[in-house]
C-alpha cells in the first residue's frame, strides 16, 4: 500500500457501536486482515436479483441527485436505496 | 443479470484501465473490501475522473472488457454523465463521475490508497460518500465501516 495523506475523519453523525459489537467487529477485522485479498474477494461479492434495479442493462443519470430521486421513486423500500429518515 | 463479481474481473478492470490510462478509484463498499473490510456487496463502484480524454479512454477500456455499448451509451460515458449503471457486460459496474460527499477526483486521488495495484479511495472518502448519500443501507453500514476505518488506521501506525 502507498501512504495516503493523513487527514481527519469528517464530522458525521454515526451511531456508536455497543461494546459487544466493538469486540465482535474487531475480531472480524483481524481475521480478514490475515486472509489474502483474493480470498476476501471470494466471500465479499454476492449476487442476488434486485427487482427493478436489475431489470435494465444500462441506466444513466445527469446527476447523483437525479439517481437518488429515481431510486426513491422506483425501487422497493426494502432494498434500502431510499433516504434514511 | 451478470454473475457475481470475481477477483480476476477486478484485475481485468485494473489492468485494462491502466493500459488505457483511465484515471479511476474504487469507491463504496467494493473499495472498502479491497482495503480489508469484511462485508458483502453486489456491485463494483468506480469513481472516474471527469474529463474528455479520460472519458474516451474509459469507453475503449470498457469495450475491451466486454461491455456491449451502443454509440449513444459510449457518448454518455465519454462525456461523463454523473452516474451510470452498466449491466451489459461480464459483470455489473457502477461508474460514478461525481460521488456525493467528495469534492473532486484530484482531492480523492491525493489521499488514495494502493492495494496490490488497485487504486482505492481512502476510507474517510468512502465514509464521507456513504454518509452524504444518506441511504438507509449506507446509514446501517456506517458504524461498522467507521470502526473498520479506525482499525485500518491503527494497523498502519495511526496515519
Amino acid at each position: 500500500m502507498t501512504h495516503p495523506v493523513s487527514h481527519a475523519l469528517p464530522e458525521i453523525e454515526i451511531r456508536e457501536p455497543t461494546p459487544d459489537e466493538r469486540t465482535q467487529w474487531f475480531e472480524e477485522f483481524q481475521a480478514a486482515a490475515r486472509r489474502p485479498l483474493r480470498t476476501r474477494f471470494r466471500y465479499a461479492f454476492i449476487k442476488t436479483y434486485k427487482p427493478v434495479l436489475d431489470d435494465a442493462e444500462y441506466r444513466s443519470f445527469e446527476s447523483t441527485a437525479e439517481y437518488r430521486a429515481w431510486c426513491e421513486a422506483q425501487l422497493p423500500d426494502w432494498l434500502g436505496y431510499g433516504p434514511a429518515i | 443479470m451478470a454473475p457475481r463479481f470475481e477477483y480476476t474481473q477486478a484485475e481485468e478492470i485494473r489492468d485494462s484501465f491502466a493500459r488505457n490510462g483511465v484515471r479511476h478509484l474504487f469507491l463504496g463498499k467494493s473499495g472498502a473490501i479491497l482495503l480489508g473490510f469484511p462485508d458483502t456487496t453486489q456491485d463494483a463502484d468506480v469513481f472516474v475522473e471527469k474529463s474528455e480524454s479520460n472519458g474516451r479512454s474509459l469507453v475503449v477500456a470498457l469495450r475491451e472488457l466486454g461491455f456491449d455499448l451502443t454509440d449513444g451509451q459510449a457518448d454518455e460515458i465519454g462525456r461523463g454523465k454523473d452516474f451510470i449503471q452498466l449491466k451489459n457486460g461480464p459483470f455489473d459496474l457502477d461508474l460514478i463521475f461525481a460521488p456525493d460527499g467528495i469534492e473532486s477526483f484530484a482531492e480523492a486521488w491525493e489521499r488514495h490508497v494502493d492495494v496490490e495495484g488497485f487504486a482505492v479511495c481512502h476510507p474517510d472518502d468512502i465514509i464521507r460518500s456513504k454518509a452524504a448519500t444518506n441511504r438507509v443501507k449506507d446509514r446501517e453500514s456506517l458504524p461498522r465501516l467507521k470502526q473498520f476505518r479506525d482499525f485500518w488506521v491503527g494497523s498502519r501506525g495511526g496515519e
